[in-house]
């Protein structure tokens, strides 16, 4: 063990140039932009307290909308980290559990302070011709405790702010799950830095910060495509690239702490109506509706993924509840604004059937996506998008849209044009970044590290001593 | 094969059930939406409150994290490492299983307009009716699915905590109808008549602020029924049963204090004063029960152990339960060391009277709850809230007797009906793995998983 240890040192000493060149890259442009930044605040603030007035309609702080859009903006903290840190490190061998949670909890720090340097303000800053935010809101700059007349009217912007800020530190930290076990712990960083900025700070400005599909009227609540089919779509683009684990296949890769998994799926789920209600920006109906909506759907995903499993392979397994308890939160997310409980039931139904069907069919199609990312949060994502154009009701939210079943068929169009928007955009820029970062970095673990595992090699640590 | 079949048989008709009644659901709802508006113009249009309907959905996602992942881990660190997904298992499935249950008739049963005091009436199945609109009857200023969901939880956690009698034997397709069977019959009735407008042991004017009779009485009484007649376990008394993973158990019992915030103050229905004080005696009572455990058990033993400060803490929190809206701090203490102390005992004097309760669930929930809710009769008072009752120590001892007859009403109906469901499912199923299973353990032989790899 010594001269494993001894020569994984030898191996880092080789690649350590080229590793602390690209963080210190990192972390100087960081530190440049923010002191940017803080000067670009510093000046912007009084003019940010003279536009309101001017723009007249007195917004309130309501101190009960505040609470709830503050508690669920802990609650999606909570997903990302210690819920799906667990999650996923239940799931891989003891030898990668560290390396496992590190990427949850270091792209949760990451994307936290790109987002709140230039992140914000190109996703959600004044529209640029339907295609990106402006640059009006880089380091928070006007962004106050004023609110926003349309992002949530009744709470501080930064509390608007912040939440936003959590769903996008959970999507790239979702993607991890299809490079578990083998991805170069300074590739990730430079990735999630990448991915962060380039596609989902795209896709959540035209879907929510006022872009062309947003115009266009297209439906997803709380981040069916902004989330999970940007994450699910980049995820089969990361483990295509990536090629397969090393005994990918032959060898014996059971779950090595189940347990772990299920606290983490616990608080996913329980960080989820965060995720869900919250996005109703306020405690009031709506929020206690897509609260609903979203517990029918998990409860219905799950039951089904375990009959149709029970059915199938003879055993209800616990993983099996957990995946499809995942895929029911994860569809129904997009429309859990829009519909009634029964249509989330119906939603969840399908989706612990598809969702079980896709990670059967993985083995088929031969690429690893080790931890069911795409299985689970694409095509959940994709089936929730699609749902939403079938199952909305304005009878649920007068904001939204009707339907296909409630006699709306142009919704569902829309919602097609965005599934497939989304899905092209994130597989091609994926693409392109994995190819930069490869290039720039290595993306694999050489092969003595894979089996030696993440923990020892990335981090010299041990897990369980 | 055969035997996958079998289990098929038993499971389809409860998917097709779930299927066919969802989709009748939406019918239902797509008739009832426009109703509750219409009703609501009709009442003194009760104002949905932000803050209130805040703490609210907070308290109920802390009350999903007591189920799952709070006890669940809880329970699966104190079995054998066999079976501790097995036992994660049936916590996470009754989330499942109950919250559809609840959300198509559950709630109707229990808080549906009420028939002859005994039962809800079926108008509110799936939903129909409960929608965005306050109840002024349940809660004023919060919309009333929020309240249904807050009572779901509820009825979650109740058949969960029963888990922990029959750990570790108990067969999964078996479990799961006893489950649905015991919901319906055992936990929808005593809800509602105990918290529904209408309910015979409310008009009797029982005190139960946040479940003492209805959730831990009831489930502590069932689990009984449930450990003797499931029987022990194979080598209990003989072979070594140590919990597998006691951090497991702690990380559990943390999870679930913090969700008790939600259980206990949540059932204020409100963010106020009465939410604040229920607070306050909650995390009173687990703390001197926890200290009440540990001490009582290093004079009794030698040494204060993990596990008991762990179980004292519980303890603590099922007594304060029915209590925690109506008593004061002082006596929140009380009644922690009353439950300490109790618990305590009744944990070890299980031993001697032979059942296989394996995780104790009589001992702390079963006694704790019976403790908790004659507290309420000695404790309570309208100093602290109006709307509750004098008790013997404010000069109103008629209370005690109402809470004594309410305890006797939920035992004796929570130990008989478990009793007969058991014996019905076991004749129609039978109820425990066979005895190779049972050795291999609850994850291989119900799963065909293994915890650790």
């Amino acid at each position: 063990m010594i001269d494993l240890q001894r020569d994984c040192k030898r191996k880092r000493q080789g690649t350590l140039s080229v590793v602390g060149l690209t963080i210190v890259a990192v972390i100087v442009g960081a530190l440049a932009l923010f002191a940017g930044a803080v000067a670009a605040q510093d000046t912007a603030a009084p003019s940010a307290q003279v536009v309101a007035p001017v723009a007249a309609p007195v917004l309130k702080i309501d101190t009960g909308d505040t609470a709830w859009v503050l508690m669920s903006t802990a609650l999606v903290l909570a997903m990302t980290m210690p819920g799906l840190a667990l999650f996923y490190g239940g799931l891989v061998r003891s030898k990668n559990i560290l390396g496992t949670i590190m990427q949850s909890i270091v792209v949760l720090c990451l994307v936290s302070l790109i987002w709140i340097l230039v992140g914000y303000s190109l996703a959600f800053g004044p529209d640029k011709g339907g295609l990106i935010g402006g640059l009006e809101w880089v380091g928070l700059s006007g962004v106050g405790s004023e609110p926003h007349p349309i992002y949530g009217p009744t709470i501080p912007h930064q509390v608007f702010m912040l939440f936003q800020l959590m769903f996008a530190a959970i999507t790239p930290a979702l993607i991890t799950g299809a490079v578990a076990e083998r991805m170069r712990f300074s590739a990730l960083l430079l990735f999630a830095a990448l991915w962060s900025l380039l596609i989902y700070v795209p896709v959540a400005h035209w879907i929510w910060g006022g872009g062309w599909l947003g115009k266009m009227g297209a439906l997803d609540f709380a981040g069916g495509a902004v989330v999970h089919i940007s994450s699910g779509v980049s995820a089969l683009v990361c483990a295509i690239v990536l090629g397969k684990r090393r005994g990918h296949g032959s060898d014996y890769m059971a779950p090595h702490n189940l347990p772990f998994t299920l606290l983490g799926t616990g608080l996913l789920w329980f960080g989820w109506f965060g995720f869900n209600a919250g996005s109703a920006l306020g405690a009031n109906g709506l929020a206690a509706s897509a609260f609903l909506a979203t517990h029918a759907a998990a409860a219905a995903g799950a039951l089904v993924w375990m009959g149709v499993e029970w059915a199938h392979r003879g055993k209800p397994t616990v993983l099996g509840v957990a995946s499809g308890a995942v895929a029911g939160l994860a569809t129904v997310t997009p429309a859990s604004g829009f519909i009634g409980p029964f249509s989330a039931i119906v939603i969840g139904v399908f989706a612990g059937f598809l969702c079980y069907f896709a990670v059967v069919w993985k083995g088929r199609m031969g690429y690893d996506d080790s931890l069911d990312v795409v299985g689970i949060h694409g095509v959940g994502g994709v089936f929730g998008i699609l749902a939403t154009g079938l199952f909305a009701s304005k009878a649920i939210n007068a904001a939204g849209a009707d339907g296909l079943f409630f006699g709306n068929a142009g919704q569902f169009g829309i919602q097609t044009i965005m599934v497939c928007a989304v899905a092209l955009f994130s597989v091609v820029g994926t693409w392109i970044i994995l190819k930069v970062v490869h290039a720039a970095v290595g993306l694999r673990v050489s092969p003595e590290d894979e089996s030696t595992g993440l923990d020892l090699s990335q981090h010299n640590e041990r897990a369980y001593s | 094969m055969k035997r996958s079949v079998r289990i098929m048989t038993a499971m389809l008709p409860v998917l097709a059930c779930a299927i066919l009644i969802g989709t009748a659901g939406v019918y239902a709802q797509d008739m009832g939406v426009p109703a509750p508006a219409a009703t609501a113009a009709v009442s003194a249009q009760p104002k949905i409150d932000t803050g209130d309907t805040t703490w609210l959905l907070v308290s109920t996602a802390m009350v999903l994290a007591m189920t799952a992942p709070g006890l669940a881990l809880f329970y699966a660190g104190m079995v054998r490492s066999k079976n501790a997904l097995g036992t994660i298992m049936q916590s996470f499935i009754i989330l499942c299983l109950i919250s559809l249950q609840w959300v198509l008739w559950g709630y109707s049963l229990a808080f549906g307009p009420d028939k002859g005091h005994l039962i809800g009436g079926l108008e509110w199945f799936a939903l129909n009716g409960v929608g965005l609109e306050p109840n002024a009857d349940y809660a004023a200023t919060v919309p009333h699915q929020a309240f249904m969901m807050f009572q779901m939880m509820f009825a979650v956690i109740a058949p969960a905590l029963i888990t922990g009698a029959f750990a570790e034997r108990i067969k999964f397709s078996s479990f799961l109808i006893f489950t649905l069977l015991w919901a319906t019959f055992i936990y929808d009735p005593l809800a509602h008549w105990v918290w529904a407008v209408g309910g015979w042991i409310r008009n009797l004017g029982a005190l139960d602020f946040a479940g003492g009779t209805v959730v831990h009485i009831s489930s502590g009484a069932s689990a009984l029924a449930c450990a003797i007649v499931l029987r022990r376990r194979l080598g209990y008394g003989k072979e070594h049963m140590a919990p597998h993973n006691l951090p497991m158990t702690v990380l559990g019992a943390s999870l679930l204090w913090f969700g008790w915030f939600g259980f206990n103050a949540g059932s204020a229905v409100a963010s106020g004063a009465l939410a604040a004080s229920a607070f306050v005696v909650t995390n009173t009572a687990a703390a001197t029960a926890a200290l009440a455990w540990m001490i009582v058990e290093w004079m009794y033993r030698g040494k204060p152990t993990v596990l008991g400060a762990a179980s004292g803490a519980v303890a603590g929190l099922v007594a304060i339960t029915p209590a925690s809206g109506f008593v004061g701090p002082m006596a929140s203490i009380m009644i922690g060391l009353g439950a300490g102390v109790l618990c305590y005992l009744a944990v070890l004097w299980k031993s001697r009277l032979g059942y296989d309760d394996a995780l104790d669930v009589v001992g702390i929930h079963g006694v704790g709850g019976i403790w908790g809710a004659l507290a309420t009769g000695l404790f309570a008072s309208k100093a602290i809230n109006a709307a509750g009752a004098d008790g013997l120590l404010y000069g109103n001892p008629g209370l005690l007797g109402i809470q004594a007859l309410a305890v006797l009403i939920s035992v004796v109906f929570a130990f008989v009906g478990t009793f007969v469901i058991l014996k019905l499912v076991e004749r129609l199923m039978g109820l425990r793995v066979s005895e190779e299973e049972e050795r291999m353990g609850l994850d291989l032989s119900q799963h065909d998983e293994r915890s650790y790899s």
